[in-house]
């Protein structure tokens, strides 16, 4: 990693420096624009960030991760102002999708992290908050069309409870139209559950889950083109 | 419990280390307990390999074991539902203490929970360990909490001091919740019962 700037903000977000990191992005969209800073700096050092918080065995601080979230909110909408203020057209949306804590699971952090994440690259996120039952995640994706659902479960016995939401997707029909992506501590360590409870699949960390729900939603269209050709008479 | 079955020994949380030890001084619970220290949930991987040791060295006594313990390492249900082995209900110390129907009520509320052991060392637990240091620690507080609860088991002074601190520190509205041993006190006896068949 070369670039001055993008090194500036890894190790913005490394001292948990939140301010820090939006004079680096404020001096670049002076020049330029905060469209521009996404794709060129915020966007490259929080995908590097990403991985060494994946690779970092526990090494990487919760104020860290928290901080890189925070930063890609408030570039967020600093992007959104500059394009009401140049009456500029909004890229489509992606999603959408549906994202909470599982029943019995109040751990906020991890979710909210990937909810700023995927808003940052352009997915339409309901988020449902925690200690969100089966029936609840399904009454909102199919209320909105959701494709994937996000479930966070911190420990192994919240864990347990997508299990129960797996149950209800297929209880539903909708098993293969709607992908279940799971996280949280305990999948990073135990990844066997995610299989065990029917998760579709998990991602090493939230900047990771950007990459996961693009390959969940893809997943999602194959299995519905797949399933209206074969109904096809 | 008859003579002729193992001993149990119970292996807790120091978390729970005043409140274990009155209840046995009062005589509403008689099994030894042997005491892990509660800053070994920072560390989950050497949390478990620590109650791995104390496990092996009661299963070599011979003894059933009950672990006064909430989900706090990924592998806890493994190492509760051993053989011999039974642990308290409960995904943490905070809903052991209060009972689930409390516990729950008041985290959708968004309190954050702090007990004695851990108010006292507040600093190695937020400033150090997760590395949450002025405006940073404000905001993600006050976005993921709306109170602090500290749990008064009426056993040790409130440490009104630290309190104040963390309440500052943190820019939540502190309040002090007596709460008594029931619960805990239930929840032992519990899995005494599980793991030996007899109260």
């Amino acid at each position: 990693m070369d670039d001055p700037q993008i090194e500036g903000i890894i190790r913005a977000i490394r001292l948990a420096d939140r301010a820090g990191a939006n004079r680096i992005v404020d001096a670049w969209a002076a020049d330029s624009s905060y469209e521009s800073a996404v794709l060129h700096l915020l966007t490259p050092a929080l995908e590097t960030f990403g991985e060494l918080w994946a690779n970092s065995g526990g090494e990487s601080s919760l104020a860290q991760g928290y901080v890189a979230s925070k930063i890609a909110e408030d570039i967020l909408a600093k992007v959104l102002e500059e394009r009401q203020r140049s009456h500029a057209e909004a890229p489509a949306t992606k999603g959408p999708v549906v994202i909470g804590n599982v029943q019995d699971d109040y751990h906020p952090l991890g979710r909210r992290m990937i909810t700023a994440f995927l808003r940052f690259s352009g997915w339409e996120v309901h988020d449902l908050g925690v200690d969100v039952s089966p029936r609840e995640f399904l009454n909102k994706a199919e209320a909105v069309g959701a494709r994937v659902i996000g479930a966070s479960a911190m420990m192994y016995t919240t864990a347990k409870n997508i299990q129960a939401l797996r149950d209800e997707i297929e209880r539903r029909g909708l098993t293969g139209r709607v992908q279940l992506a799971v996280g949280g501590a305990v999948f990073k360590l135990r990844p066997e559950l995610v299989e065990a409870y029917g998760g579709d699949g998990t991602a090493a960390s939230a900047l990771n889950a950007v990459v996961l729900f693009e390959d969940l939603w893809n997943r999602s269209l194959a299995f519905t083109a797949g399933t209206a050709h074969a109904e096809r008479p | 419990m008859t003579q002729a079955d193992p001993p149990v020994v119970c292996i807790a949380c120091s978390i729970f280390q005043r409140e274990i030890q009155h209840l046995i001084q009062v005589k509403a619970w008689d099994v030894p307990c042997r005491f892990l220290g509660s800053m070994l949930h920072l560390e989950p991987a050497r949390l478990e390999e620590r109650l791995e040791v104390s496990l092996e060295g009661a299963h070599r006594e011979g003894r059933r074991i009950v672990l006064a313990y909430g989900d706090c390492c990924p592998r806890m249900e493994d190492l509760g539902g051993g053989e011999a082995v039974s642990r308290t209900q409960g995904i943490n110390c905070c809903e052991i203490l209060l009972g689930r129907e409390a516990y729950r009520a008041m985290r959708k509320e968004g309190a954050f929970f702090l007990l004695p052991e851990w108010a006292v060392h507040w600093k190695r637990v937020f400033k150090d360990s997760l590395g949450l240091e002025g405006i940073n620690a404000r905001t993600f507080m006050q976005e993921m909490h709306t109170r602090l609860v500290y749990l008064d088991t009426g056993l040790v002074p409130v440490p009104q001091a630290e309190l104040d601190e963390i309440a500052a520190y943190s820019g939540l509205p502190l309040e002090i919740l007596p709460t008594s041993l029931d619960h805990l006190q239930a929840s032992l006896k519990a899995a005494i019962t599980r793991v030996s068949g007899h109260e």
